[in-house]
């Protein structure tokens, strides 16, 4: 993402931008200058209308350096942005992700993650070709105590459909 | 193009085809659509300024802005213009007039919301923060909205924060916005949570650490409610700066009670206890011990709350770290106070052992470690290897072989402990035999383990790639001490493990290195281009790029870096303008300042200032007196010789110097020592660089023709002070060329792997920094030659004479020095020879200057020679001579072609050579290559090959450019 993409949402969003730091001093030290660079952030953002029952929250970007994998802090960070996504009130937490990507699509369903549906070609490549599929997966938040925003719709839809 | 308003309005609708010509970038359709509409509307002002957009579009900036002034200075109080001329001056990069604009607009319309708030946004994109204050009020007195008070409220701190005067922030902006709060407060008109953030910001500028707390804990901190902890967070961070030792000792404690894995609240827990031990502190009888509860004040207690958070852990469904990583670290410190063993915590060595077993398994384990191995004794290092080993599950397919890992945790334990001998200096302290068998051994690991990786996809990195990185790092340990073959080996293993593991970071950044330490720039570019560098990464490691592109003779590569950063550094300047202003208007306050900052760092960064000054020399050198005149091409980069835009007292270092991993002990590992000497010498070759550059830009300025005659006049016309500007320039190159020397002296040895050294060593020890010094001394007695006309100037002449004498033997000295051969064969492997290709590099630049210099002196000879011919023509005499300097010159100029020739012909020489090195004959006798192995070598060494030869390709090209502008000088 460029620096604009990282700005606007620290001006609309800050409370949802993340950064975990391990106790080695070499990964200290890194601001906001260098924030790409550092050890694991999570950025969200809460979007939609209360009214129509779509406000939520947003997983927009989540990276572990790989040194610090696979010691669950990507599921801590979720976490994190399902606590302020409930305190703002919303009904879900939903994020894309590539099919291809199982990884991934496997460790949001151990949090407790579903597939709502499938977004066709959201992903394309640097040329501006089509790339990819995305699964739009939601997790219900305490505010659908009946989980129906997270029920799966059962056909595809394109990228310009989703609001 | 914005939205736009009133749709009933007739002229929205005669204005519509032009925008959408200007939405689908048809400017000319625009231009033209405009000019009708015009004709029969004079006064649809707006239209002009949209033509006016379709002018600068086109690359028509001066047409575009006298457009847009005569719009402007009638004041226009319509949406569409005023609107119409945001865009445009912001495509001019001219915010400024923007408020301008806007100040007309809104004393035509005193009480327009909206002009106001744009005029406010306006002044925000320039900072002009004294007018956002007042347009803040201003706009508050027209529509009482709390938002618009609490502009102008930052506006104040922004005038703090800016501020030279320190005294005049504390003494008047903070304690004016603190009051304009308090105004508010006092009325019950606080509304939004960024309001108090905006009161807690003042407060803590203001250092009223104490008010800043009632702040946060009464009730208006309720409302700080977005960010999680924000309270807790806030309240500890103000309990530090009062000292409040009991307070942050509860609280870092109740929260560690809530989440025993946060370290940073271990760090506070323990400072705060150690404090209250210090200050002897006791709990007042009878009363809380803190306003944050319980207080812990003793060793004791600090030692069963950390069992304690031990034994909770063991209860947890999620293994945590935090609790084993505290006891270390409250080791550690009743260590450095003189006391351990009495209070039971245990030996360091077991405890580390036990973090071992229960995490060895994740790949963090060693960073985690490594923070706390100073707490074993050197003699315990073998031992506790050993016992760290002993414990992997590892097995032999057969008896006499290696004992492998049979799933993934077993080999990230391995890798583990493996990265901590190289940390403990294990493999430092082997024999060469020893570490060759290491590098077979982790060799064999890596290969092995790469089974574990099959299904993992392109964009993970295998389970094993350290193993490879630590055996090239041996084989690089090899390298240093003389061992000429292990740097191809180092290059073959990365290149194999590329192989598997394509997005692997590090190995493409380690071959990065090595290519560029043995000359081989082609490769990095492929290599660089694939770590798909973004953004502020252009800052923080495109100095692995630029520090060698050119200085390797990869002019067209240098360019392209170049370019990438600066357009990277342009861009944010915008980008940051554009998001301070949404900063205000969402209310995200705390980040305005810093934005700024951000915005600051990269506007004073090192690496800027480098690509900006060595993109123009390069420029310069590429072009200037080629394909356009240097007259042209300094007018065209707005270059002169006056204007330095470098921030020399802020420069920031924003280079990442450790992207690269490494395992090595403290006292062989980059220091802050190395990166402030690193970044001391930069700045000093930077200044060398800039003053150079500024130098040549300086040339054209003096060589107008001047009659000999009127030199006062030319003291009236400001040639004289030109002059003066470049013998002061030169003298600060002398201080700057005298001050690095010393630098030098110094023998400074970076880390293999630390910041890359820069090219002055080079630029001294071949002779190019003295010929360059000398061809500006030179360019100052042309000057002299030029005011003092022919007669009387014997002097000046025979000094130009001897300088032109001696230039022509330090050039040849120059050349002398990049003869030899680039690549040579040596016992069956290559060895290359990066310093010539270097000095050939200089050679090239310095030829350049020379040349620009002697078409300076050939300006100021030329019209001596033809006044002369003109005068023998009159008087029909012979008895004329020819003043020496004529003769000196033309002998010069020739000199200077025959060389060049020599170098030309000396690289196509080269050229021959390296395409007859027959790489297939090389025997690669090493036994330790396995026949897989030979083929990526064959590779790599291809590669080198192939790059030298592109070096010298282009650099051959340029210099024959160069030869064709000789023929121009014969005057």
């Amino acid at each position: 993402y460029g620096i604009p993409f990282y700005l606007q949402y620290l001006v609309h969003w800050p409370e949802y931008f993340t950064v975990a730091e391990a106790p080695g001093g070499e990964l200290m030290g890194y601001n906001a200058a260098v924030l790409m660079l550092s050890v694991f952030t999570v950025m969200g953002k809460a979007e939609g209308s209360v009214a129509r029952e779509e406000w939520h929250g947003h997983v927009t970007a989540l990276s572990v350096a790989p040194e610090f994998q696979r010691l669950g802090l990507a599921a801590k960070l979720v976490e994190l942005l399902e606590e302020i996504s409930e305190k703002k009130g919303g009904f879900f937490v939903d994020l894309f992700v590539r099919v291809s990507n199982q990884v991934a699509v496997n460790m949001y369903k151990q949090l407790g993650y579903s597939v709502y549906r499938t977004v066709l070609e959201y992903y394309s490549a640097s040329s501006g070709e089509p790339d990819e599929d995305a699964y739009d997966m939601r997790k219900a938040l305490s505010r659908d105590a009946e989980k129906k925003l997270i029920i799966p719709v059962p056909h595809p839809v394109r990228p310009e459909d989703i609001e | 193009m914005a939205a736009r308003g009133h749709v009933q309005d007739p002229n929205d609708r005669r204005l519509r085809p032009i925008y959408d010509y200007l939405d689908n970038g048809n400017n000319k359709m625009a231009i033209q659509q405009a000019d009708k509409l015009l004709k029969k509307h004079k006064d649809l002002h707006c239209a002009k300024v949209l033509k006016a957009i379709g002018l600068q579009r086109t690359g028509k900036q001066d047409e575009a802005y006298a457009l847009a002034q005569e719009v402007a200075a009638l004041e226009p109080t319509d949406d569409n213009s005023l609107q119409a001329l945001t865009i445009l001056y912001r495509e001019m990069h001219r915010p400024e007039l923007v408020t301008k604009l806007y100040e007309a607009a809104v004393k035509k319309v005193p009480n327009s919301e909206e002009y106001h708030s744009h005029l406010f946004m306006a002044y925000a994109r320039v900072g002009e923060y004294k007018k956002m204050q007042q347009a803040g009020m201003a706009l508050y007195k027209i529509v009482p909205k709390n938002p618009y008070y609490f502009w102008s409220v930052m506006s104040l701190i922004m005038q703090s924060i800016s501020a030279q005067d320190e005294n005049l922030s504390k003494t008047m902006f903070l304690p004016l916005a603190e009051r304009m709060v308090e105004k508010m407060v006092k009325e019950d008109k606080i509304e939004a949570e960024a309001e108090v953030e905006l009161y807690y910001m003042i407060l803590e500028r203001l250092e009223k650490y104490k008010e800043a707390l009632d702040v946060v804990r009464g009730k208006l901190g309720e409302k700080l409610t977005s960010e999680l902890q924000s309270r807790e967070n806030k309240c500890m961070a103000m309990y530090k700066k009062l000292c409040r030792w009991p307070e942050c000792n509860a609280l870092s404690r109740r929260l560690l009670l809530k989440n025993s894995d946060d370290w940073q609240f271990y760090i506070t827990y323990f400072d705060s206890v150690f404090q209250l031990i210090d200050e002897s502190w006791t709990p007042p009888p009878e009363e809380e011990h803190s306003l944050e509860g319980e207080v812990h004040y003793s060793i004791e207690q600090a030692v069963k709350f950390i069992e304690e958070r031990i034994t909770e852990e063991s209860k947890s469904s999620r293994p945590l770290r935090g609790p084993y990583l505290a006891k270390l670290e409250l080791i550690r410190r009743l260590r450095y106070r003189g006391c351990n063993d009495e209070y039971k915590l245990g030996d360091p060595e077991e405890l580390m052992f036990q973090y071992f077993r229960k995490f060895g398994d994740k790949p963090c384990c060693f960073t985690d470690l490594k923070v706390f191995v100073d707490l074993l004794p050197s003699s315990q290092y073998t031992k506790f290897i050993s016992q760290l080993l002993a414990v992997i599950p590892l097995s032999a397919a057969a008896e006499g072989e290696l004992a492998l890992p049979s799933d993934i945790k077993a080999l990230q334990q391995h890798l583990c402990v493996v990265q901590l001998s190289r940390l403990l200096g294990i493999y430092h302290a082997m024999e060469k035999k020893q570490k060759l068998a290491a590098v077979r051994e982790l060799m064999l690991r890596y290969r092995h383990g790469l089974e574990f990786g099959k299904s993992c996809l392109k964009t993970e990195l295998q389970f094993s790639d350290y193993y490879c990185l630590l055996a090239v790092h041996l084989l690089l340990d090899l390298w240093l001490e003389g061992e000429e073959t292990a740097v191809w080996q180092c290059l073959t293993l990365l290149e194999e493990g590329l192989s598997h593991s394509p997005s692997n970071a590090q190995f493409k950044l380690l071959l990065i290195r090595i290519y560029c330490r043995l000359g081989a720039f082609e490769p990095v570019a492929e290599l660089y281009s694939s770590l798909d560098a973004k953004h502020i990464q252009h800052d923080t490691i495109g100095y692995l790029l630029t520090r060698y592109a050119e200085a390797l003779g990869h002019y067209a590569a240098a360019s392209q870096s170049c370019n990438f950063a600066l357009r990277f550094f342009h861009s944010n300047q915008k980008d940051t303008s554009e998001y301070i202003i949404q900063a205000y208007k969402y209310g995200a306050f705390e980040k305005i300042p810093e934005f700024i900052a951000f915005r600051n760092r990269l506007n004073s960064s090192l690496h800027f200032a480098q690509v900006r000054t060595e993109r123009m020399l390069l420029d310069l050198l590429l072009e200037a007196n080629i394909s356009t005149s240097l007259e042209e091409s300094i007018k065209s980069m707005s270059l002169s010789p006056e204007e330095d835009d470098i921030p020399w007292n802020d420069l920031r270092d924003n280079r990442d110097l450790t992207v690269l991993f490494n395992w090595d002990p403290k006292d062989r590992d980059i220091s802050e020592e190395h990166k402030k000497l690193s970044l001391e010498e930069e700045t000093m070759w930077l200044r060398i660089r800039s003053l150079t550059l500024r130098l040549v830009s300086g040339l054209p300025t003096l060589s107008h023709t001047i009659q000999p005659k009127n030199s006062e006049k030319t003291a009236e016309n400001g040639v004289s002070s030109k002059i003066d500007t470049i013998r002061s320039l030169l003298q600060q190159l002398e201080v700057a060329v005298d001050s690095g020397k010393k630098f030098l002296e110094q023998k400074i040895q970076y880390p293999v792997l630390g910041p890359p050294p820069t090219r002055m060593a080079g630029f001294f020890s071949n002779g190019s920094c003295q010929c360059q010094t000398s061809l500006f001394y030179l360019v100052s007695d042309i000057y002299e030659l030029d005011t003092n006309g022919l007669e009387d100037s014997a002097e000046i002449q025979e000094r130009i004479g001897n300088s032109f004498n001696s230039l022509v033997e330090r050039l040849t000295d120059l050349f002398n020095k990049c003869k030899g051969d680039l690549i040579e064969v040596r016992d069956g492997t290559l060895k290359t020879h990066p310093s010539l290709l270097e000095n050939l590099v200089f050679f090239v630049e310095t030829i350049s200057i020379a040349l620009w210099v002697s078409s300076y002196c050939d300006s100021v000879l030329r019209p001596f020679k033809s006044n002369m011919q003109k005068k023998k023509k009159k008087k029909k005499e012979s008895s004329l001579a020819m003043p020496p300097v004529f003769t000196h010159f033309l002998d010069y100029v020739a000199e200077l072609q025959t060389l060049t020739s020599n170098v030309i012909d000396h690289i196509r020489g080269l050229e021959i050579i390296l395409s007859a090195l027959k790489l297939e004959e090389l025997s690669l006798k090493d036994t330790l290559l396995l026949e897989e192995e030979k083929k990526f070598t064959k590779t790599v060494q291809g590669k080198v090959q192939s790059s030298y030869h592109h070096s010298v390709q282009e650099i051959g090209e340029l210099l024959k450019k160069r030869l064709d502008t000789i023929k121009k000088l014969k005057i």
